[in-house]
């Protein structure tokens, strides 16, 4: 599990950002009018393409590779689809999507630390 | 692997080879740095380091060492000319598809990949040829990114990978059994994040043949 601060303020940073920007524009573009279904799997796809924008653009070169690219799009594929079966619901401002973003962010970041505790210990032949 | 494959791949390393360090020097070699100089701290004998890309990876390896440093693109090699010649040992490097290894069967005691079989295309055949160049019992060091076993980080890897691989990896290699498959006995498997960055360390059997 990293415990150097650079690299775990960069997790935070890349789990909070794209959770964040993915909530943003879900919750700007998914509108009350949406069927909720679809509202979900638009906001997926669009989370997920947003947080690897993200990723390329910047939090690849600065703090990882495979630990940035899948917080990240887990990160935008879950606050994409909870914010996109959200709008549809209620009107919800962006800065409010964008705050469940961040917050389905920390959740994936803290997740993704606690498998890597439990896989670090695990290696086995098995695996992949 | 056919001419026109290697055409292609040796296409896209080159292509790769110009924004190549920007992409990977600082974040993912700083992060992987304390694994990577333990993991090419085992290096002893003759030893092949297959995929040398622009030489990121030859601040980390041990003083006064025998290596033969290969790559596809003659782009990456290259950039990674200026490493190698301050490399306080012996490094050469040399243009060759791991597919058709020129060296004569059982050149090596060690051979070496850092995220190289994510990219390989015909992985289980590339590792049967560095099976043939390593003497009966040589190690095979591999520091590399696989699929994994874990939901839903396998189903990220799977969604990622038709795209990544047009520019670079695939996300999603079974590694590990490739290795198997290829005929090696896996000694150990390490962890480095999750079940996907990984090293992994195999002998070749005691017969090379075949």
């Amino acid at each position: 599990m990293e415990r150097r601060p650079y690299f775990v303020f960069g997790d935070v940073l890349t789990s909070v950002g794209s959770g964040g920007l993915a909530g943003l524009v879900c919750a700007a573009v998914i509108g009350t009018g949406w069927n909720m279904w679809l509202g979900m799997l638009v906001g997926m796809a669009l989370g997920m393409a947003l947080a690897m924008v993200l990723s390329f653009a910047c939090l690849l070169v600065l703090f990882g590779a495979m630990e940035v690219m899948l917080p990240s799009m887990l990160s935008g594929m879950l606050a994409g689809m909870v914010v996109g079966m959200a709008a549809p619901m209620g009107e919800l401002p962006a800065a409010k999507g964008a705050l469940m973003g961040a917050l389905i962010g920390v959740g994936v970041m803290l997740f993704n630390y606690a498998m890597d505790a439990y896989l670090s210990r695990r290696a086995s032949p098995w695996t992949s | 692997m056919d001419e026109l494959t290697r055409q292609r791949t040796r296409a896209k390393w080159d292509a790769a080879a110009k924004n190549f360090d920007v992409m990977s020097s600082r974040g993912p070699e700083k992060r992987w740095a304390p694994y990577k100089r333990e993991f090419f701290s085992a290096m002893r004998g003759r030893i092949l380091f297959l995929a040398v890309g622009t030489g990121l990876d030859i601040q980390f390896f041990p003083p006064n060492c025998q290596i033969v440093g290969i790559d596809i693109s003659p782009k990456m090699l290259e950039q990674a000319r200026a490493r190698a010649d301050a490399y306080p040992g012996k490094l050469e490097l040399r243009e060759m598809d791991v597919h058709a290894l020129e060296f004569p069967a059982a050149s090596f005691d060690q051979v070496f990949t850092s995220c190289t079989f994510c990219s390989v295309p015909d992985p289980v055949g590339g590792l049967e040829s560095l099976r043939r160049v390593l003497v009966p019992g040589g190690e095979l060091h591999m520091f590399e990114h696989t699929g994994s076993r874990y939901f839903p980080f396998n189903l990220m890897l799977n969604i990622m990978t038709p795209l990544a691989r047009r520019f670079g990896p695939d996300m999603n290699r079974p590694t590990v059994a490739n290795v198997e498959r290829a005929g090696f006995r896996i000694r150990d498997v390490r962890h480095v994040y999750l079940d996907v960055v990984k090293a992994i360390v195999a002998e070749a059997p005691a017969s090379t043949a075949g």
